[in-house]
């Protein structure tokens, strides 16, 4: 067995690890990790959707850093809920 | 006490505010104090964020949005133009969202959001205190004097800013929880370090600022507060209440300057009916100043026989109020 093979063996036994064991760790962390971020859009730049939090004197130097997340923010917090949500 | 004698006592108050009500002579002492001050050789910066300010007026120049322009040896007079700071820093975000992300044009929603937040009263507010931090930051003068707009804007923001900071605290509480979930997750991943939180700066930047400018108005060190009052009724109940409001939020005042008392020589003269009543009436009142705020009357100033306005009449009115005696009144 070559060098190379070897590695990418480990390699895998690694990755199939890591999927059995921290991947559903990991992506549950992700997700809270977004909600928190579109919490954090929110009480910053509430205004956007019409609900005045706080100064928007300061939200303004926040908010180069979330305009990629402010499409999805509002997607998800302005959709219709429905029986699906509670499923996923 | 005499307002000389209070600036010598205290030589380590270098922020000094006048306030009172719209009319008082808020400006008109500013500029005499700032006057004097640079007449005593000290290097003197008045400043105004009124949008109606009036030091280009009674300076007799036209200083609005240019800055500090010098008057004379040792003094410099600004007036900040609130609209021209907010278009600068709405730039300054635009620029900003194009570099990071390399867009030729800001997203219409973005856009929209940036206008509509400028549009809000509580910009305008934010953003005077935000050039007053940037004036005061930088510390090229000995004596600040800032010609404060009328008392409720300043109790506005006075109590804006705690509330701000009480704001900052809990996202930058939520933003650390975020940063701890990201850093699990690239452990779980074995990734390397996750890069540095820039929001999380920016916040710790913003409080710094708040903090910052809610301290030039509460310093109990470095700033000095003076009401300016009449002697007539409306007005000194308004200053008692909004005495009672600034002590609730530590401003440290300094004293108070009774404007526009009629000269008592005149009662020697053949005066018509009209202006002895005046005077009685401030009789009465200022007894009441007296009684009420005690040795924290630090000058009475009298009315001119013609409004302040130039370098002439600023001086005039300096020495009247610069040039009295400890205890000497009027």
């Amino acid at each position: 067995m070559s060098e190379e093979e070897k590695k990418s063996f480990w390699q895998n036994m690694k990755e199939v690890l890591y999927g059995m064991a921290s991947h559903d760790m990991s992506r549950y962390a992700v997700r809270t990790r977004a909600s928190m971020e579109h919490l954090f859009i929110l009480i910053t730049m509430g205004d956007m959707i019409g609900v005045p939090i706080l100064p928007p004197y300061y939200s303004l130097r926040l908010l180069p850093y979330v305009v990629p997340q402010i499409a999805t923010w509002k997607r998800r917090l302005l959709r219709e809920k429905d029986v699906s949500d509670a499923m996923f | 006490m005499s307002l000389k004698h209070i600036f010598e006592e205290h030589p380590e108050r270098r922020y000094i505010m006048f306030g009172g009500k719209g009319g008082l002579g808020k400006t008109t002492f500013s500029a005499a104090t700032a006057y004097w001050l640079a007449q005593q050789g000290k290097k003197v910066l008045v400043f105004s964020v009124d949008p109606q300010a009036s030091l280009s007026d009674i300076f007799q120049k036209d200083i609005f949005g240019k800055g500090p322009v010098q008057i004379m040896e040792n003094l410099w007079a600004q007036e900040i133009d609130a609209d021209q700071h907010i278009k600068a820093y709405q730039n300054e975000i635009r620029q900003k969202i194009l570099d990071m992300y390399g867009f030729d044009e800001v997203p219409e929603e973005i856009e929209q959001y940036i206008q509509a937040a400028s549009a809000e009263p509580a910009m305008e507010e934010s953003a005077i205190f935000d050039a007053v931090v940037d004036i005061v930051v930088q510390g090229d003068y000995d004596y600040y004097i800032y010609d404060l707009v009328p008392l409720g804007h300043a109790l506005y923001y006075l109590s804006m800013a705690k509330v701000y900071d009480e704001w900052i605290n809990k996202i930058t509480k939520l933003r650390e929880e975020m940063r701890e979930y990201e850093e699990m997750v690239s452990r779980l991943k074995r990734e390397k370090e996750t890069e540095e939180d820039q929001i999380l700066k920016e916040l710790q930047y913003i409080r710094g600022r708040i903090n910052a400018s809610s301290q030039i108005l509460t310093d109990k060190e470095k700033t000095g507060f003076f009401f300016v009052i009449i002697p007539e009724e409306m007005i000194l109940v308004d200053t008692a209440k909004a005495a009672e409001l600034f002590a609730k939020f530590d401003v440290p005042i300094m004293g108070y300057v009774v404007n526009r008392v009629v000269p008592r020589e005149l009662l020697g003269q053949n005066i018509p009916s009209y202006l002895k009543n005046r005077i009685e009436m401030q009789d009465k009142y200022l007894k009441q100043i007296d009684e009420t705020f005690g040795n924290q009357v630090a000058s009475r100033v009298p009315e001119l026989e013609r409004d302040v306005t130039g370098l002439e009449m600023i001086k005039k009115l300096s020495e009247i109020m610069y040039g009295q005696k400890v205890g000497e009144k009027l």
